[in-house]
């Protein structure tokens, strides 16, 4: 009972004010949304330059159906040598797209222009795709060339994706922002929580209070567990009933796994409270996890692309486990057999975090 | 000038009280691009990938080894306790997350192929990952070609498939590197520069020393632009020391003037500043300011500035809104100054935005602080 009161300070503590009211409930679904958008668009558009040197017939076909594509952007078209490095410079086009005479015109009988792509390399991930893209376009002419001549390619790729058959982009990110999101707010309400009583030294009050120090710590943190569950709920409900991200699993497990996950989260925002003399020591360090959290999880680039010391680091990050189970859950439907390992990490990390953080907690407390 | 002056001394000793938070201000950003630089890459490497060859020919097996033979794929045709492979057991390990594709190779394949007619491959990919699903298929087709070519000689339509010459400009061996680290330095910076001044004046409200403020002589802009002053040493300082490693550890070429980046992150780190002074005159208390600071700057500058998705596929509504956030100016002209060698005359739109934000955000704070100066009776 004395425990209910701690939570319902906290809780109003935590609502009173309709700025904060706005962050923490309204806020998460404009960054669904916008989040939602960014992400489901996949590249196209890619702006690009040509120059044609080539006199044949081909090259004004090919460039024809790369104008139609809605996967590039014309910006330029010419039939000089340009200055292609310039414009690269400049960053206004991504790539220019080269026509020339084939020198040996005898090679084939159907007369194609040499193509060369010229990148800008650094962003070199949509760099890449476009050429992909744009060596599917010139597949394709050449193909429907060769049928007309009755010919096709001896071999065909038959592809088939699983779990996402459509290959969309926000199926795989969607759930993970869920994730994403329950941690940023309820990182940053609880780790804020234990240095704003010290600072506006109302520390004392709470220590003299008849509470002990494991109701005092409990009663911090349950009022972000509860906030961080809505937020959750929230999210999902975006997730699947605004962009329409098929959830083919349990849900029971995956707000076990999100409890799990909050316990883990919630006691290492204590330990950065609990360390920091001012908020703003408190924001930097906050701050600095969330990054390293957000950014080796997997939920940008894959996992298996850090490097084997620094993976040590990624094997100890709770948002990465629980972006696993929830990609599992959502995408493929999958039971706890499958993510059971994962899990069991989370809990022992959980409990680790726990441990750690309510000594320190204690040993703050009596002080 | 002079009264200026008393508000900056004062912000001084505010900075150097709490030399915790100055030294972390100075490490995180390192650590964090330490860690990060190694850590964020989208290069595709070691794609596990499973063979079914129903066909057993001299043809499969040509094609299985080509496979086999690219960096990218690890290509399994034993089950891992060493027994033959299934197609349902395969699927299983797609499913577990084991492998990321079976590659099927049809009975009659070399029949087929023999005897001049079309066959096939089958490739059932783990979609769940766009990116990198996209990514399998590519080299997937690229070695399908290139088999095919292989198959008929140079010549034939076909072998002109293969004909696309590429090159990549500025970073010839498409390391990732390039283009997360100058990203992650902007992102960083706008970063640390808005939560120095966030809680300046959210403080100030919180322990009441703002009343002080209110009855001071000076006028609004004063106090806001004294607040601002000492944290553009703090930050431009910070981004120096940013750079500096990320150029000397992590070898990022600077290819144009170090004067000419340095202008620009000085405008950008006063844009970040004014922004979080903005925060601070409307956020009631602390924490509602460190967290409308973590919201308003790690999403947008992660995902509408062109830190990690390309800005050119959005539409026109979210293009809209990366125009007013400063990343996506300063991404650019770090991008162009370290890895293009851009020059000072390619970024006069990119300068007069920032400067024009920086306006905007300091005159709101000014308004909104005059305003509630005026509440308090």
């Amino acid at each position: 009972m004395r425990l209910f009161y701690l939570i319902k300070k906290e809780l109003i503590e935590a609502v009173r004010q309709k700025e904060q009211l706005f962050l923490i409930f309204a806020s998460p679904i404009i960054q669904i949304v916008i989040l939602g958008y960014v992400i489901s668009t996949d590249v196209h558009h890619v702006p690009v330059g040509i120059v044609n040197l080539s006199k044949g017939q081909a090259a004004v076909r090919i460039i024809e159906r790369v104008r139609q594509s809605p996967l590039f952007a014309v910006r330029l078209e010419s039939r000089r040598s340009e200055d292609y490095l310039y414009l690269l410079k400049k960053g206004e086009v991504k790539a220019m797209l080269v026509f020339r005479d084939a020198l040996d015109r005898k090679r084939t009988p159907l007369n194609y222009p040499e193509v060369q792509v010229l990148m800008d390399g650094i962003d070199s991930n949509t760099s890449m795709i476009a050429a992909g893209y744009f060596n599917g376009i010139i597949k394709n002419y050449i193909l429907d060339d060769m049928q007309r001549l009755g010919q096709g390619l001896p071999i065909a790729a038959k592809p088939v994706f699983r779990f996402n058959p459509q290959l969309r982009s926000i199926n795989y990110m969607g759930p993970g922002i869920v994730a994403f999101l329950l941690t940023i707010i309820t990182m940053f309400l609880t780790s804020a929580s234990m240095v704003r009583e010290k600072e506006q030294q109302t520390l004392d009050t709470l220590l003299i209070s008849p509470l002990s120090t494991l109701e005092i710590y409990v009663g911090k943190a349950l009022p972000s567990v509860l906030i961080g569950l809505v937020d959750m709920v929230i999210g999902l409900l975006v997730v699947v009933l605004w962009f329409g991200i098929p959830f083919r699993g349990s849900l029971l497990y995956l707000f076990l796994a999100a409890l799990v996950y909050l316990a883990a989260i919630l006691s290492y925002a204590m330990l950065i409270s609990v360390f920091s003399s001012t908020t703003q020591q408190a924001m930097f360090f906050a701050w600095f996890s969330l990054m390293i959290f957000l950014l080796m999880s997997g939920f940008f680039t894959p996992v298996d692309n850090i490097p084997p010391l620094l993976r040590l680091l990624a094997d100890i990050n709770p948002l990465r486990y629980l972006i696993k189970i929830i990609r599992e859950i959502f995408l493929k439907g999958n039971g706890i057999a499958y993510f059971w390992k994962d899990l069991l990490a989370l809990g022992g990390i959980a409990v680790t975090l726990v441990t750690i953080s309510l000594l320190n907690f204690k040993r703050f407390i009596s002080k | 000038m002079a009264r200026i002056k008393a508000i900056i001394t004062k912000e001084f000793f505010h900075i150097l009280r709490d030399p915790r938070s100055l030294t972390l201000v100075f490490i995180i950003p390192l650590v964090m691009i330490f860690i990060l630089g190694y850590s964020i890459s989208y290069d595709l490497n070691h794609v596990e990938a499973a063979v079914i060859d129903y066909s057993q020919s001299r043809l499969s097996r040509q094609l299985v080894r080509a496979f086999a033979a690219t960096p990218v794929f690890i290509v399994h045709d034993r089950g891992l306790d060493g027994g033959a492979l299934s197609l349902a057991r395969a699927e299983e390990l797609l499913r577990a997350g084991k492998i990321r594709e079976i590659i099927v190779v049809p009975e009659d394949f070399s029949s087929r192929l023999l005897a001049g007619g079309q066959s096939s491959v089958g490739l059932v990919i783990d979609g769940s990952d766009t990116n990198v699903a996209n990514l399998v298929y590519q080299y997937d087709e690229r070695i399908i070609l290139d088999f095919i070519a292989a198959l008929k000689g140079a010549g034939g339509p076909a072998g002109q498939l293969l004909r696309l010459g590429t090159k990549l400009y500025f970073n010839p061996e498409a390391r990732s590197q390039f283009f997360f680290i100058p990203g992650l330095v902007a992102v960083i910076l706008l970063m640390i520069s808005a939560m120095l001044t966030s809680l300046s004046i959210a403080r100030e409200r919180e322990t009441g020393s703002i009343a002080l403020l209110f009855i001071s002589p000076l006028r609004s802009a004063e106090i806001i632009v004294g607040k601002t002053i000492p944290y553009i040493i703090v930050a431009l300082l910070d981004g120096a020391f940013i750079l500096f490693f990320a150029r000397f550890w992590f070898g990022i070429p600077l290819r144009g003037s170090l004067l000419v980046l340095m202008l620009f992150a000085l405008l950008y780190i006063v844009t970040g500043l004014s922004l979080g002074i903005l925060i601070s005159t409307t956020a009631p208390t602390q924490r509602t300011a460190m967290l409308a600071t973590l919201l308003g700057t790690m999403l947008p500058s992660f995902l509408l500035s062109g830190f990690i998705f390309p800005l050119d596929s959005l539409g026109w509504a979210l293009r809209a809104i990366s125009y007013l956030i400063p990343a996506t100016y300063f991404l650019r002209i770090i991008r162009g100054v370290i890895l293009k060698g851009a020059e000072l005359r390619h970024y006069v739109f990119e300068g007069g935005m920032l400067i024009a934000l920086c306006l905007v955000l300091l005159a709101a704070a000014t308004w909104k602080f005059n305003r509630q100066r005026k509440v308090v009776p």
